[in-house]
This record gives structure tokens, sequence and C-alpha cells, in this order.
């Protein structure tokens, strides 16, 4: 019986995992590209949430096709970050660019919790549920995991198939190396905070579609320090090793539920984030470039 | 003769450090123009000026006719100006073949990518042999032709080279310098070269400025540099 209940906990963390996994590609492009820690980070994952609460409940729009909404307007709003402020801060240092990111972070809240208030809100999206023998899940969620699989799917062919992506992989190996080979790095730079930011928006979509209540403008604290922790485990650096990372977290975090679970006494939630702690410190002792990375 | 670079009354540095303070100097077509100097005195900086890493503060840089001062990097080597950096800068987790391919990565220089690394596997032989390995695992020396192999492969008119013999054994010295001058000779490049190898480079140029404290403090053909013992004993410490 227990078997079956940690069966289908970990498939549940395995189909989590692939939405955390892409609601941290966004934050290992920016922080591989630019060597910028976005610390506002799960604010536009917020920004992402609220744009499909919006889309759905005031236009009876389907998440699915908030998604490029989504992408567009994170898009646009990392290019308006990017030019007011990430621009000028390229070669300050660490602390010049962690506190803007910060309250490019704040910002965003208060700008929601003026626009829908502060309260906690939810929208309700039926599109059945599908029956995967150790566990049943809805619909949603299996969209929720397939397009975050498809997202990272695509971007490791753009990075490595195209001409703008082997010029942001350039940029990623050494800035001034591809300087000397004519790649434009500003614009690199430029273009590569504005999709950090469009995925990072688009993730706020899978999450909704995951867990689509708990909605608030504070929402993003959490998945901020489970991105680091991911971002870690993937790499660093490494978009698609932290869709892996991802993938890893997801699987731990579900499992050691079941887990924490039997022990009497426990509270396993809680005891889940403390988990994910832990390993986030013993990875940084063991290996501080990131359990997945080739250095 | 043909000026192909001209740089006027330079000034620039780091932060609010200044490091140039105002030299000029000219390089013409199809010679090879040695900027000498002792370290730290600015040669790098007088180079990644001009190329455009960092920005110039007051001062003029024209590639050819044109005033080039404040266009972008890329921009300067579409033009045909390419630099093979001090510290090599190469991109460790690609191969030797894919770095190289990156040196031809505007369009320009992509059209004639296949002519760029024939000439490339010339000069370098090792190269060729070594295609397919990481660039991060070869010695010091092969990354520093692959340095200058990826700067070729822009199809450049001016290529600037940064201490090209840095850190190399004696005997690889010699290998580089006489292809840097094989460079001029048989594919008729114009070249600037930076060294702190002195008497190296006077064997291998046509025109030579000396470099002090941010400024160019003497200047001429390496014969005069040579037979003039205040410049030699003052700058070169030889």
């Amino acid at each position: 019986m227990e078997v079956e209940q940690l069966t289908g906990n970990l498939l549940q963390g395995l189909v989590l995992g692939a939405v955390y996994g892409m609601a941290t590609m966004g934050l290992s492009l920016i922080f591989g590209v630019l060597r910028i820690v976005n610390v506002g980070h799960g604010a536009f994952i917020m920004v992402g949430a609220f744009i499909t609460l919006w889309l759905f409940n005031a236009f009876g729009i389907n998440p699915l096709l908030a998604i490029p909404f989504a992408f567009m307007f994170g898009m646009g709003l990392g290019l308006i970050f990017y030019y007011a402020a990430i621009r000028k801060l390229r070669n300050a240092p660490e602390l010049a660019t962690l506190l803007v990111t910060f309250s490019f972070g704040i910002l965003l809240e208060e700008v929601v919790k003026f626009i829908f208030g502060s309260e906690f809100r939810g929208y309700n999206w039926i599109v059945g549920k599908v029956n995967l023998g150790v566990t049943v899940l809805p619909m949603s969620k299996m969209y929720a995991c397939f397009g975050s699989a498809l997202v990272a799917l695509l971007l490791y062919l753009w990075f490595n198939k195209t001409r703008a992506g082997v010029a942001m992989r350039s940029v990623v190996q050494d800035s001034e190396g591809a300087r000397v080979c004519g790649v434009n790095v500003g614009g690199v730079y430029a273009f590569s905070f504005a999709l950090g930011i469009g995925l990072t928006v688009v993730s706020g979509v899978m999450l909704t579609m995951f867990i689509p209540v708990g909605i608030n403008p504070y929402m993003g604290g959490g998945y901020t320090l489970k991105a680091f922790v991911i971002a870690v485990l993937g790499g660093l650096s490494s978009p698609y090793g932290a869709f892996f990372g991802g993938l890893i977290f997801g699987l731990i975090e579900n499992g050691s539920y079941t887990l924490f679970a039997l022990i009497p006494g426990v509270e396993p939630f809680a005891m889940t984030r403390f988990l994910s702690f832990a390993m986030l410190l013993i990875i940084l002792l063991i290996k501080p470039t990131g359990l997945l990375s080739t250095k | 003769m043909y000026k192909v670079l001209t740089v006027k009354d330079l000034e620039s540095g780091y932060g609010s450090m200044q490091v140039l303070w105002k030299p000029s100097l000219q390089v013409k077509e199809g010679t090879i123009t040695s900027l000498l100097g002792p370290n730290g005195v600015g040669k790098s900086t007088l180079l990644v000026t001009v190329f455009g890493s960092i920005e110039p503060w007051n001062g003029r840089i024209y590639f050819g006719d044109q005033d080039v001062t404040n266009l972008p990097s890329h921009k300067k080597v579409e033009m045909g100006l390419a630099l093979a950096p001090e510290g090599k800068h190469l991109f460790p987790k690609m191969s030797v073949y894919e770095n190289l391919s990156m040196g031809a990565y505007r369009k320009k220089a992509l059209a004639h990518k296949e002519e760029s690394l024939k000439l490339v596997y010339t000069l370098f032989p090792r190269l060729k042999e070594r295609k397919n390995q990481m660039a991060g695992s070869m010695s010091g020396g092969e990354q520093q032709m692959l340095t200058i192999g990826r700067a070729l492969m822009t199809k450049p008119r001016l290529i600037m080279l940064d201490e090209p013999s840095q850190g190399l054994a004696p005997k690889l010295v010699g290998e580089v310098f006489e292809t840097i001058k094989k460079m001029k000779e048989e594919i008729g490049l114009t070249i600037l070269l930076v060294e702190q190898n002195a008497s190296a480079s006077l064997d291998a140029a046509d025109y030579v400025y000396i470099m002090h404290e941010g400024l160019i403090k003497a200047e001429g053909k390496p014969e005069e540099i040579k037979g003039s013992p205040e410049i030699r004993e003052a700058y070169l410490g030889m």
C-alpha cells in the first residue's frame, strides 16, 4: 500500500518537477549570460500567475492560450527592466545588481497589489482527469508538465541549432571571446535578459495550471528560494540543466513527503522545505559549481 | 602608403582610473607595426579601446578613412578589424573547429569560411590535427595558435595581436614570430603587434612605437630604435 502511494507521489513529483524546472530556466539563463542573480525571480512568476488568472476570470481564456501572451508580456517587461537599469550596471559590483533585481521584485508585487488587491485568489479550469494507474492526475497538470518539457526542448534546440543560440552560448563561455568573433554582445545581453524574464513569466502560467489557487502578490518568495536550490542542482548557468534539476527536486520533494508522513508527530510539508535547504547546503559544500555541471 | 588604422590622442581607462593619456599612432597597410613597452603601461588597454571592448573617453580612431571611434566591436569586425586578445578568451567547452567556426560568425566572414579555414590550417597544421579536441584541454602554445587562428577566421584587413608570445617556451616564441611574418608576407595582412619581448618584435617589425605610462614616448624604424641606447635603456631595458 505504502509502496503504491510512494510511486504515485513520485510520479506527481516528476510532473511537478517539470514545472519547477521550467520555473528555473529563466533564472539560470540570466545568470549564465549576464552573471546576474535575479533576486526578484519569484515576482515574475507571480506576474505570470496573475496574467493567467485575469485572462481566465475576465475573458474565459484557456490558460494554455495565456502562454504566448505571458511570454510576450514577459519579454517586454524584461526589455524595459534591462534598458532602464541592468544595462548600466553590467560592470557594477554584484551588490548593485542584487539590490536592483530585489527592487524589481518589490515594485512588481506592489503594482500587482495595487491593481488586484492582496487577497488569495484562484480559478477553476475543468478539463478532466487522467488515470495513471498508481495515481489520478487532472489533465491541467499534465498540460503544465508537457508544456514545460516542450519549452525546455525548444530552448535546447534553439541554443544548439540557431545562429542566435550559438551566439548566446559563446557569450556564456567567454563574453570577450564572443566580442572578438563579431557577436553583438550588448544585443545578446538584452535579448537574454528579456528571454529569461519571458520564460519565467510563462512558468507562472504553468504553475497556476498545477496549483490554480493561492494566487496573491507575495506568492513568489517561496518559488525564488526553490528556484535557487534547483539552479544550483542543475549547474547554475545551464537552462536545461535547470530543467533536470527541477525534475530531481520535484521527485525529492514529493518522495520525501510520503516518507516524512510515515513518521508520527512530524509535519511532512514543513519537513520537505527543511530537506530542500539542507540539500542546497550540502551541494554547495560538496560541489559548489552545481551537481549536474560538467566543470 | 595607405593608413589602415589611425589613433589620435586616445584617452580611456577602467572606472575612474585613466590608463591612456593621449597616445597617437598609425598603422600602414601591409606592415607589421609593433607597440613595445614594459608590463602595465597601457598597451593592451590601447588595443581593447581601439577594438571597442571598452569605450574611449576622448580622442579619435579611424579605420581607413572612416571614423570608428564610437562604433561597436561587432561592426568593426565586419569592417575587417580583428583582435587576438590577451588572455586568449577561447571558448573552453567548444572544440578547436567550433572555436574557429565562431570566428566566422559575421555573415561576411561566413561566406569565406572554407578558404579561411584552409588558410588557418596551413599556417597552424597543429590545429588541423586537433580540430576535434576541446579548446580548454589544449596546451598554452596551441591555445595561442587557436586565438590567432580564430581572429584570422573573421577575414580581417588588420589583425591586432596582444602578447602572442606570452608564456610560451623559447622555441615556440620563434615559431610564433615566423608565423606572424608569414601572415604579412604571404597573405598580405596588416598587423599591429603588442609585445613585451622587445628583441623578437624589433626583428619582425617594420615600424615601432614605444609606449610608457599611457602615452607614446618614441617611435621609428626598428634600426633607429636599436641604434638609440637612450631609448633602449629607458624603456626596453636592453
